[in-house]
């Protein structure tokens, strides 16, 4: 007995003085792809051993207590032996996730006095723990660290790359929470970041110059790429739309500086790999199953408001294959972020913005039998083929500027055919493409007002005469006619010349601009279909 | 069956003494289910008016007999005591189709000495126009771009040659074998159709159905209000096969409605001649089985016109597309007649592959070539 009050004595703690310490430690919460301040404080009293989370905390975030504790006892500290009460501040907000987990492991720490307040002054701490007391890296470090106020952030090594994007705090990534109380008690000095690792390699591995044949689908490719043109590939299964779809992202400019912060938030908060740079610079690439909700495709949730993966691939590539198969709902949802660049998610419990500015690269069959070789060799029905085609309702597919059709490679060009062009010649002319329509103001010539055409686009005569025939034979709408000029002036800008618009180039682009499903070869039908 | 049995009153019968037998052929034609057999085997009971009031009177074990089942003959006797006969001529009346018995001077000629002459035949538009030498084109309705040139070029050359085109106002071969025939402005296109002419089938052939009606005439043995039920197409195909003087297979599957109007034709000694296709084309496997089995092959309008027995096809008239131009001229040869995507022209050609866009692209303008799905083929003359 006397032991025991000894042990209370030295802690400073006497019964019945009201023996209480109250510690105050900064953290942080995500929300879609926004962080939250969050004040961790953590109140230990004299009383029956307990230990309780207030302030709407999730399953994951109550059972931070038991990690807590465990991660406590493995570090070679004591465990409080009174009533703690951890309040989440403010406790209006839903916390989700164990990244307080370290927030509150200090708390205790310094509520029991163990640790001097004074040493974890302006320090914020986002970290999950392991009951061994190791630091776990946790999603949507970067806009969690950009919301926070502290010099200093303790986060776990994983994640320090991102945490110094944001180019604030001093950044702290110790391995372990015993490592953590020596280097803030000044025993020790604090551990080094950790050294860049290699990350992602993926975006060097694939290239065009592998592709064999395919021009027509590699000058979609380099159009799309340069004017950031959506593209629809139509070809028979076993063409290689996807592995062409794959080249793409290799195709197009490291992302800007702006961009490369929003992607790399929204990837960090989708918990999806970084690079070992921290920073999201290649173009991204999401491709999403066909059998994906409209929530997993645009973002949401019933709680918790996740990026989908239209965010994820902000500043790359959302590659769809199998189109005709998605559900309608799901691919009606891609219009407000094709035409805004941006995704609102409204929930009863929250609305969340995400970015969504992406290339969209569609990919899918010429008819239901996939083949439709040469004509007369289709066994489907004009019917079937017209349903077929109607799967992609008119206003998505009038988004396609590029719908090229794709076949399969002749056996011979497989392996007798020189390679092609690599994707750092293509690259170069991108570049080069996008350097003129930075002239004009924009990133890519896709995002040219129409207001701004007749001046920036103006058509030579032959080019006026080919569009106004297209447009009389009903294969083109106003807004079509629009876009043809769009695609007309990035092959303009990829020939290296200047506008006009010539005959030829419009004549590219309206080849380049098919119909996706041919229904009938019958002359008179033809005329009557649409 | 006619979709509504018009008004629901009972016949003034004093109106009703003074209706041409044809009222009374119309009304037994408008039966559900009677077709040209079951209409010619009433006939051989009585007289049409006759036939009418056995089935508003007791039950007759004969027309039991003709319609086959009990059922059937009881709901022709439900039909008939409703059916408005002066309404239903009246309409024919007012939509200017004409009625004509067989054996009444109206009548076709060429029809009334057939195998199986239908006994009453509708018409719309002038049926003096079938006269003179006649050729039936026909095919299948997934017809490649290759047989619907064809058809087209065969209807406007034998047109212009003064050779009445026959045909069924199908999708396909047939709707092209039309059109050619209709731009020729040569001799009067002849459509025999499956269905009531009030109602335009298919419904994307409704320009083409009236441009026929207009220029030629309209042919069939359905009254007004009849559906293109399935039956109804076999039975009009007899009906071509014994119009035309000689049958040109255009293109056709190994079986299909033109194999079956080519067998109405050898019933009744009429040539045929098939167009030779591709054949790996499978829809050209009909062909290749007539061929194979001695039909002469038709290559174009004058070996139709030597099966005819006249000779001398007018000029062709020139082409009236703009030049291709060199580049252009080097890709339709390259193209051929074969359809070929981009890839094998810029293989051919060695154009790079933005030039064989936009020259492909030029040549669609000028009519030169036609662009479906991936594949490009040549056009063989201008629509």
């Amino acid at each position: 007995m006397v032991s025991v009050m000894a042990t209370f004595q030295a802690r400073g703690i006497i019964l019945g003085k009201a023996p209480t310490v109250l510690a105050t430690i900064p953290a942080s919460v995500l929300a879609g792809i926004t962080g939250h301040p969050v004040s961790v404080e953590v109140h230990v009293s004299v009383g029956l051993p307990t230990f309780t989370v207030v302030g709407l905390p999730d399953a994951a975030c109550r059972e931070a207590r038991d990690r807590v504790r465990a991660a406590l006892l493995s570090s070679g500290v004591q465990w409080p032996p009174g009533r703690i009460t951890v309040n989440l501040a403010p406790s209006g907000i839903r916390k989700e996730g164990p990244g307080l987990d370290l927030a509150i492991a200090v708390g205790v720490l310094v509520a029991d006095d163990q640790l001097r307040a004074e040493l974890v002054a302006d320090t914020a701490f986002l970290a999950e723990l392991g009951l061994d007391g190791r630091l776990r890296a946790v999603p949507g470090v970067l806009p969690q660290v950009r919301c926070l106020n502290s010099d200093a952030v303790v986060v776990a090594p994983e994640s320090a790359a991102e945490a110094t994007l944001a180019n604030g705090p001093q950044i702290r990534a110790p391995e372990t929470l015993r490592e953590l109380i020596a280097a803030l008690r000044g025993e020790e000095p604090w551990p080094d970041l950790p050294a860049p690792e290699s990350g992602r390699q993926w975006e060097e591995a694939v290239d065009l110059a592998d592709v064999r044949g395919q021009h027509m689908a590699r000058l979609g490719l380099e159009v799309a790429a340069a004017g950031g043109h959506h593209l629809l590939m139509i070809g028979p299964p076993g063409a290689g739309k996807t592995m062409l779809a794959r080249r793409l992202p290799g195709l197009l400019p490291p992302l800007d500086e702006g961009t490369a912060i929003e992607a790399t938030m929204v990837h960090s908060a989708a918990g999806l790999d970084l690079p070992s740079s921290g920073l999201v610079r290649q173009a991204p690439w999401q491709a999403p199953h066909h059998s994906a909700s409209m929530i997993a495709l645009v973002g949401g949730g019933s709680r918790t408001l996740r990026p989908g993966a239209v965010s994820c691939a902000h500043g790359g590539v959302l590659f769809l294959d199998e189109m005709g198969e998605f559900a309608p709902q799901a691919l009606d949802s891609l219009r407000q972020p094709l035409e805004e660049g941006i995704i609102r998610v409204n929930r009863a419990a929250a609305v969340a913005s995400f970015p969504a500015r992406f290339l969209l690269v569609g990919a899918m069959n010429p008819c239901p039998c996939g083949e439709l070789g040469q004509p007369g060799m289709c066994r489907c029905t004009p019917l079937a083929r017209l349903r077929y085609a109607r799967r992609l309702s008119g206003p998505l597919l009038d988004r396609f500027d590029l719908r090229i059709h794709v076949g399969r490679p002749e056996v011979s060009d497989l392996f007798d055919a020189p390679a092609g062009e690599s994707s750092a010649e293509v690259k170069d002319r991108v570049g080069q493409a996008r350097a003129a329509a930075r002239h004009r103001g924009v990133v890519a010539n896709s995002e040219l007002r129409d207001s701004d055409l007749e001046e920036l686009a103006p058509l030579d005569p032959e080019a006026k005469d080919l569009l106004c025939k297209a447009i009389a034979d009903g294969r083109l709408t106003a807004r079509g006619f629009q876009r043809i000029r769009r695609v007309a002036l990035t092959l303009t800008d990829l020939a290296g010349e200047e506008p006009p618009l010539t005959g030829e180039v419009v004549a590219q682009a309206l080849f380049m601009r098919t119909e996706p499903v041919t229904v009938a070869h019958d002359p008179w039908s033809v005329s009557n279909a649409r | 069956m006619l979709d509504d049995p018009t008004g629901l009153t009972a016949v003034p019968s004093e109106e009703a003494e003074e209706m041409p037998v044809e009222a009374w052929l119309v009304a037994l034609a408008s039966l559900p289910a009677v077709g040209p057999a079951r209409l010619r085997a009433m006939l051989a009971l009585d007289g049409p008016a006759e036939v009418w009031t056995r089935l508003l009177g007791p039950a007759s074990p004969e027309l039991v007999q003709v319609a086959g089942k009990r059922d059937r003959y009881e709901q022709w006797c439900r039909y008939a005591a409703v059916l408005d006969v002066v309404g239903l001529w009246s309409r024919h009346r007012e939509h200017g189709v004409g009625v004509a018995a067989l054996g009444t001077p109206g009548y076709l000629p060429a029809l009334s000495d057939d195998l199986d002459p239908p006994a009453v035949v509708f018409h719309k538009g002038d049926p003096e126009v079938v006269r003179g030498p006649r050729v039936a084109i026909v095919g299948t309705r997934r017809c490649t771009r290759y047989g619907s040139d064809l058809a087209f070029e065969l209807g406007r050359d034998l047109s212009s040659a003064g050779v009445g085109v026959v045909s069924g106002l199908a999708l396909g071969i047939d709707a092209a074998a039309h059109a050619g025939a209709i731009e020729a402005r040569g001799a009067p296109p002849i459509a025999v159709v499956g269905n009531g002419m009030d109602r335009v089938y298919p419904q994307r052939n409704r320009a083409l159905w009236q441009a026929v009606a207009d220029q030629g005439v309209l042919l069939g043995e359905a009254p007004l209000g009849a559906p293109p039920e399935r039956w109804r197409f076999p039975a009009r195909n007899r009906i071509i096969a014994a119009l035309a003087d000689v049958l040109v297979v255009v293109e056709s599957h190994a079986s299909g409605g033109a194999m079956h109007t080519v067998a109405e034709a050898a019933a009744r000694d009429r040539a045929v001649l098939a167009v030779p296709g591709p054949v790996r084309s499978s829809a050209s496997d009909g062909c290749f089985d007539l061929l194979a089995d001695g039909c002469a092959p038709c290559r174009g309008a004058e070996d139709v016109l030597l099966a005819l027995g006249i000779s001398g096809a007018e000029a062709r008239p020139l082409d009236p597309r703009t030049s291709p131009g060199v580049v252009g001229q080097q890709v339709l040869e390259a193209l051929g007649w074969q359809p070929a995507d981009a890839e094998q022209i810029r293989a051919r050609t060695g154009l790079e592959m933005s030039q064989v866009a936009g020259v492909v692209e030029g040549l669609r303008a000028a009519g030169w070539v036609a662009v479906s799905g991936r594949w490009i083929e040549r056009v063989g003359h201008p629509r």
